[in-house]
């Protein structure tokens, strides 16, 4: 899409109003990235993500008239994104984890830090329940301070914040707990090894 | 410790491109869509027009609202002067109808024989 980087989200906005579908595609390819992966972290699936992300487009293409700027769009775009994943999860709970797809489309873009814990990480995330995984993932995926996850997720902040603050603390014991299982194998693999070595 | 998790989070929840034929499957969906909104965008200037027009309809309900209460009032004003010159009249006649009465009453009887 070249009007992407020639307009602003405004004017791709307004000219989207008017009835421009270039202009609406344009919107669209501005913000796959974040829907897309917000719903792929929430349900854990890559073909339930793409469905739900095409249908939050489609309900945006619905109701753009009631859209006002492009803040708002980004508001509204993460709203519904996430309320349809909290109400697929409710409908049909999916098992927890990552799958090989999601694990072998991640493989590629892990060019920096450390894969496999970046993996269990959001593994670890799969397992929380589906309001708290919102809130992690508001706050550490799309930047977004307690406040504005409350008004997103309709939701007190002090129920965002207790979110995260519980959250965290299970990540971190988790993610303890397999580096102790893993030092412990470690340990368990050297001993032979010495066993064998002349006195 | 909780800075070096935050960080590690960030960096494995980096955002994950859907796919090249994303935006195009989206809007062959669309395209089964009736183009509803295709509702242009109010300019400012029609905005402003719109809000003087509220504004002037206002006003002018209210100016006829308090016309219409002065004008009850005066009618009210009106209806109650002319009921205390109707009770003045009546009270002015039945003066005068007493005191013919007490006159005849006092007359001796047969003046008139």
């Amino acid at each position: 899409m070249s009007g992407d980087e020639e307009c602003t989200g405004g004017e791709l906005l307004t000219q989207a109003l008017a009835g421009e579908r270039a202009a609406f595609g344009a919107l669209v390819c501005r913000h796959q990235r974040a829907v897309y992966s917000l719903a792929l972290r929430m349900l854990s699936d890559r073909h339930a993500a793409e469905d739900l992300a095409q249908e939050v487009f489609l309900q945006l293409y619905r109701s753009l008239a009631s859209v006002a700027s492009e803040a708002h769009l980004s508001f509204w775009l993460r709203k519904v994104t996430m309320h349809r994943a909290i109400d697929r999860l409710r409908r049909e709970p999916r098992h927890t984890g990552v799958g090989l797809e999601e694990a072998a489309a991640l493989a590629g873009e892990a060019a920096e830090g450390d894969p496999i814990l970046e993996r269990r990480l959001r593994s670890l995330l799969a397992e929380l329940p589906s309001a708290a995984r919102a809130v992690v993932l508001l706050r550490y995926q799309e930047d977004l301070d307690p406040v504005e996850i409350a008004r997103t997720l309709k939701m007190p902040v002090n129920t965002v914040k207790s979110h995260l603050r519980r959250s965290l603390a299970m990540l971190r014991e988790r993610i303890a707990d397999a580096a102790a299982a893993d030092a412990g194998v470690a340990t368990r693999v050297a001993l032979p090894g010495e066993d064998r070595s002349p006195p | 410790m909780n800075h070096d998790l935050e960080r590690r989070l960030r960096a494995a929840l980096r955002p994950v491109d859907p796919g090249d034929d994303f935006s195009a499957k989206v809007l062959a969906r669309t395209a089964k869509e009736p183009a509803h909104f295709a509702r242009p965008p109010r300019s400012p200037a029609v905005a402003g027009w719109l809000a003087f027009g509220l504004a002037t309809c206002v006003v002018l309900g209210l100016l006829l609202a308090h016309q219409w209460q002065v004008r009850r009032t005066q009618q009210g004003l009106e209806a109650r002067r002319q009921l205390i010159e109707a009770l003045r009249v009546t009270d002015q006649k039945l003066d005068l109808a007493n005191r013919v009465v007490n006159e005849k009453e006092r007359a001796p009887p047969d003046s008139g024989a």
